[in-house]
């Protein structure tokens, strides 16, 4: 009965399904110039579509970190598949927020449920590392000082570097990731001038 | 409430959902090319721009440091940044090139910056009067200059192999930079010569499946290698760049590679041995030792990262990386930078000394060759003994022109060093035995060869001759050729990125 209410008298159709294609429209096209599918990826070149991660991009990029781990796998859960994209969801909406506002700060610092995600990301790879057996029982407090701190706490380099605030990479114009793109090893020029 | 009013309502809701997306969109949009301007591009690079300076002011940071390449102010134990005349230093290297260029003239490198410089100025290109003449080939300016490809693109590859040095002298003018090694678009690494390609394919391998670490050391590689020229393939008669790389990158693969063609670079003028020239196989010998094997490129230590006011960028001052451990060795480790360079001294000192006590016999050779000949010894019984000289020297030779082989890859360099000592040595036990044969058994003395003079002298080298020629045409012929390139180069279209 209500939807019946909401369907326009036959003369006005025409124009209103205009007017909602016009809407439903620009909508794709936002979503398109925003590249919003991207966001479903695990691509750490989605993250510098915000050109203000760029410090971060870069420093992971230069970092070992970078042939074992992208963005996704470090800064969202891995529990399950419905907290990895619901994480993502609410990160992301509050992110574009922030973005869109321009409301970001100088210097970008995790909120605590990212800080718990990264924690827990850390151990997830490095558990070995943390819960050696031999140091356990050799280091005394040793279970307090592992549990009372965050990898971070000592570990500060890693992966991004002290350098965080947004004017750190100037110059960087590696924001463009090109070194995936492998077809320019060598130029077009020198490919046809090779193959006469 | 009634229809009127709805509709209005209606009407004034579907106006602001219309506006907040559009303002959605133009602030994505806007967003988006805020990201051009981190930074700032001030003109456009076109593909084939050879002009560093052009590429410097979009990257300023990266320009001035390739600049600092023209610095003269360090030294290490055996090279540095300056123009050391080695044939000073080592007179021994007269008499082995004897009847090739590098006898005449042959310094320690100095920086990217100074490569049109230095080839100019060296007198191994000689003093050419005009187009055709000199006794270089074009292919000698192969990797000076990011004019190359840029010349390649328009002639063609083996057209820009033919012809003479001074041919294309107006056309190479600006020292090896920005576009060598990078895209003009999007300034990742990219291969830039030929030679490095075809190399690769005759290993079968294919060059596109590089790595990006392993980029940071194949653009170097284009240049820092051993390489010949090929008169014989593609092109007959056309000197192409050629890596003997089928038989793989060690000093034996090439050496089976020249011996199976039946290659020479010269013939000696003493011992008329066919000989071979190594050039500089520095990227080969770094593949033999522990930096290449634990995925160390060449820019992590000749190019380490540096920062400025926290701006990171890598150091395009290439240079020994002695002159900046703290930025290069120290990064991996941790020992103090005395002792860490004192590694490196202790390690090249101890090839040095072989190497030296090398130089010494491979003159025996040659002058021991020589007086076989000089006694009337035939072809057939001198073949044997002129393939170990050639062999030894081969050896001495890839030891010592890969500059900083020493620390690249010790070990190598010194199982080099020993099997051509030990073909030296080979050759004179069998020289003696000739000797003997043409009834000649005395030492024969080593020759007064104490400096580069007396050893151009004795060689039978015209020096004031070689340096009148090289005066004569920097006088008259390069103030032509930089006038060309001046009146080319003002054609060049610099498209400023406005901001407006």
């Amino acid at each position: 009965m209500m939807f019946k209410k909401l369907i326009p008298p036959k003369q006005w159709q025409p124009v209103v399904a205009a007017l909602i294609g016009a809407i439903v429209g620009l909508a794709i096209y936002t979503a398109y110039n925003a590249r919003v599918g991207s966001y479903l990826s695990d691509d750490p070149t989605t993250c510098v579509n915000c050109h203000v991660m760029t410090p971060e991009f870069e420093s992971w990029k230069h970092s070992s970190h970078r042939e074992v781990a992208t963005c996704n796998d470090c800064h969202v859960p891995h529990t399950s598949v419905f907290a990895k994209y619901g994480f993502k969801a609410k990160d992301g909406l509050y992110h574009s927020y922030v973005y869109t506002t321009r409301s970001e700060p100088q210097v970008i610092r995790m909120h605590e449920a990212g800080q718990e995600v990264v924690q827990a990301n850390c151990i997830r790879c490095h558990g070995d590392q943390v819960t050696d057996a031999k140091t356990v029982a050799m280091v005394p407090d040793n279970y307090k000082h592992r549990t009372d701190r965050q990898c971070w706490e000592c570990h500060r380099e890693t992966p991004h570097g002290r350098v965080k605030s947004l004017s750190s990479v100037g110059l960087g114009i590696e924001q463009l990731p090109v070194q995936y793109n492998k077809k320019l090893i060598v130029p077009e020029w020198l490919k046809d001038a090779l193959s006469k | 409430m009634s229809s009127k009013l709805k509709n209005w309502l209606l009407f004034i809701a579907t106006c602001l959902v219309v506006i907040l997306l559009a303002m959605l969109g133009s602030n994505i949009t806007e967003r988006k090319s805020e990201s051009q301007f981190a930074y700032q591009p001030q003109v456009k690079i076109t593909e084939f721009e050879p002009r560093n300076e052009v590429w410097g002011e979009n990257f300023p940071r990266q320009y001035q440091s390739f600049m600092k390449t023209k610095e003269m102010n360090f030294s290490t134990m055996l090279n540095g940044n300056q123009e050391k005349d080695i044939l000073e230093d080592s007179p021994e290297l007269v008499v082995l090139w004897a009847g090739y260029g590098f006898s005449k003239d042959y310094n320690a490198p100095r920086g990217h910056g100074y490569a049109i410089k230095d080839i100019r100025e060296t007198l191994r290109t000689g003093g050419p009067t005009g187009p055709g003449t000199g006794p270089m080939p074009s292919t000698c300016w192969t990797c000076k200059s990011p004019d190359v490809p840029r010349l390649m693109n328009e002639i063609g590859i083996s057209e820009f192999y033919a012809g003479k040095w001074a041919d294309k002298g107006a056309e190479i003018v600006n020292p090896i930079g920005c576009a060598d090694c990078h895209d003009n678009k999007t300034m990742a690494l990219k291969i830039s010569r030929p030679a490095l390609i075809e190399a690769f394919e005759s290993m079968g391998k294919d060059i596109n499946d590089a790595s990006h670490q392993e980029m940071r050391s194949l653009v170097c590689a284009q240049c820092h290698v051993e390489y010949y020229f090929n008169k014989k393939e593609p092109k007959k008669g056309v000197p192409y760049l050629t890596f003997p790389w089928a038989n793989g990158m060690t000093v034996e693969g090439a050496e089976k590679y020249y011996d199976d063609m039946n290659f020479s670079d010269w013939t000696h003028s003493m011992s008329k041995t066919p000989m071979l020239k190594a050039q500089h196989p520095g990227y080969e010998t770094y593949q033999q030792g522990i930096h290449a094997k634990r995925g160390v490129s060449c820019a992590d230590c000749h190019m380490p990262y540096k920062t400025e006011g926290g701006q990171k960028f890598t150091d395009h001052h290439i240079q020994s990386p002695l002159a900046n451990p703290a930025n290069s060795c120290q990064v991996c480790h941790r020992q103090e930078e005395k002792e860490l360079i004192e590694n490196v001294y202790s390690n090249q000192r101890k090839v040095k000394e072989r190497t030296k006590r090398l130089e010494k016999i491979l003159v025996r050779t040659h002058v021991e060759a020589k007086k076989a000949w000089d006694l009337g010894a035939t072809e057939a019984q001198m073949k044997p003994i002129l393939m170990d000289i050639r062999h030894a020297q081969w050896r001495w030779d890839y030891a010592v022109a890969s500059h900083g082989g020493s620390f690249h890859a010790p070990v190598e360099i010194s199982r080099i060093v020993t099997t051509a000592t030990d073909k030296a040595q080979e050759a004179r036990i069998k020289l003696a035995r000739l000797l003997a044969d043409l009834g000649y058994d005395k030492e024969v003395p080593y020759p007064a060869i104490e400096t580069k003079a007396k050893a151009q002298k004795y060689i039978g080298l015209d020096m004031p001759k070689l340096e009148k020629e090289k005066k004569t045409f920097e006088k008259n012929i390069i103030p032509k050729w930089l006038e060309q390139a001046k009146a080319r180069e003002a054609k060049y279209p610099t498209e400023s990125v406005s901001s407006k």
